[in-house]
């Protein structure tokens, strides 16, 4: 009799904690959006053999939601979410240089290039004090995807506006594509490009 | 083919050296104008060959016209090909492309500095 008691009460406590779960369990604890607003801006910073040029997108002209999720089962902070930008959209303040980048950039044939977010490092703070944090991106430009860790700032003014700064070198060969060259190749554009992004975003419920 | 060799060192090299020391002078010829896919590399390395053979035979035809010594000769030769020659050219051009006075300028000279290399080699070589 008492082994039965025993059994009953061994029964009791595994229904009762099998529906407690350690807090590292579980498919996803703490699942936040972010949509970002309309005044985030991009700039592509390259050279030539002669001169330099600064590309930008300053007005992002779309509000995309990006959900950062943590994952219980390793700490792994999923970021997903994507923008677009208009290839057309770029400015490099000489529109000499603003056709070329976007001829080089297959426009004709990509008009679209994006950046799929993926992953965060951890899970940001969010204060006034800027916060270096890592993730993964995936960058598609005129058709070809390549995956890359970018280097980010992340800050929440008072207006409760969340600032992310991303910036990565990228190169034009990474893309397949081949860096504009002038004059039997005297004038060349080198292949490294610095990518820096400004997101302003919100947190929504 | 002597004065090709010569335009192509003179006239690349000096091109080479005008980009490194005065690169805001090149500036536009990142437009779409220029071919930027190196396509077309070997035909503009040619063009100092198929300048000096154009000019060759029309040195060859009129030599008998420029007197003097061969820095005269050539001088003469090199004016006479820039005006008949490049000044229609640059001028067609600079009317109908988008591009500035100040480039024009720069191929009308240096083109009338090719043409006067070339007559003085070929005042040397072929009096």
């Amino acid at each position: 009799m008492p082994y039965k008691n025993i059994l009953w009460v061994y029964l009791l406590f595994i229904s009762l904690t099998s529906f407690v779960l350690p807090q590292n369990f579980g498919r996803a604890a703490k699942t936040k959006k972010w949509v970002i607003s309309e005044n985030s801006s991009l700039s592509v910073n390259g050279s030539t053999n002669i001169n330099k040029f600064s590309c930008d997108i300053l007005a992002y002209d779309k509000t995309d939601t990006l959900t950062i999720s943590k994952s219980n089962s390793d700490n792994e902070i999923v970021l997903s979410g994507s923008i677009g930008l208009d290839v057309k959209s770029f400015d490099c303040h000489n529109s000499i240089m603003t056709h070329d980048l976007r001829k080089t950039l297959k426009e004709s044939q990509f008009p679209m290039l994006h950046i799929k977010f993926l992953s965060l490092n951890k899970l940001p703070d969010l204060t006034t004090h800027p916060e270096l944090i890592t993730g993964f991106v995936n960058i598609e430009i005129a058709g070809i995807t390549k995956r890359f860790e970018v280097n980010y700032q992340i800050t929440e003014d008072d207006q409760k506006v969340i600032h992310l700064l991303g910036s990565r070198d990228i190169n034009f060969s990474d893309f397949n594509l081949i860096p504009p060259r002038k004059l039997g190749g005297m004038i060349k554009t080198k292949d490294k490009l610095s990518v820096d992004f400004h997101l302003n975003m919100k947190t929504i419920d | 083919m002597i004065a090709g060799c010569i335009l192509f060192v003179i006239s690349y090299g000096g091109l080479f050296l005008a980009i490194r020391f005065f690169p805001g002078l090149f500036i536009e010829y990142n437009g779409p104008l220029f071919n930027s896919d190196g396509s077309r590399d070997i035909l503009f390395y040619l063009h100092a060959f198929i300048i000096s053979f154009a000019l060759s035979w029309f040195w060859d035809r009129f030599k008998g016209l420029f007197k003097g010594a061969s820095i005269i000769r050539g001088l003469e030769f090199g004016s006479v090909y820039s005006i008949i020659a490049l000044l229609p050219v640059m001028w067609i051009s600079y009317s109908a492309l988008d591009i500035t006075l100040p480039i024009v300028l720069s191929w009308f000279v240096y083109g009338l500095l090719q043409a006067i290399i070339a007559g003085i080699v070929f005042a040397k070589i072929n009096p």
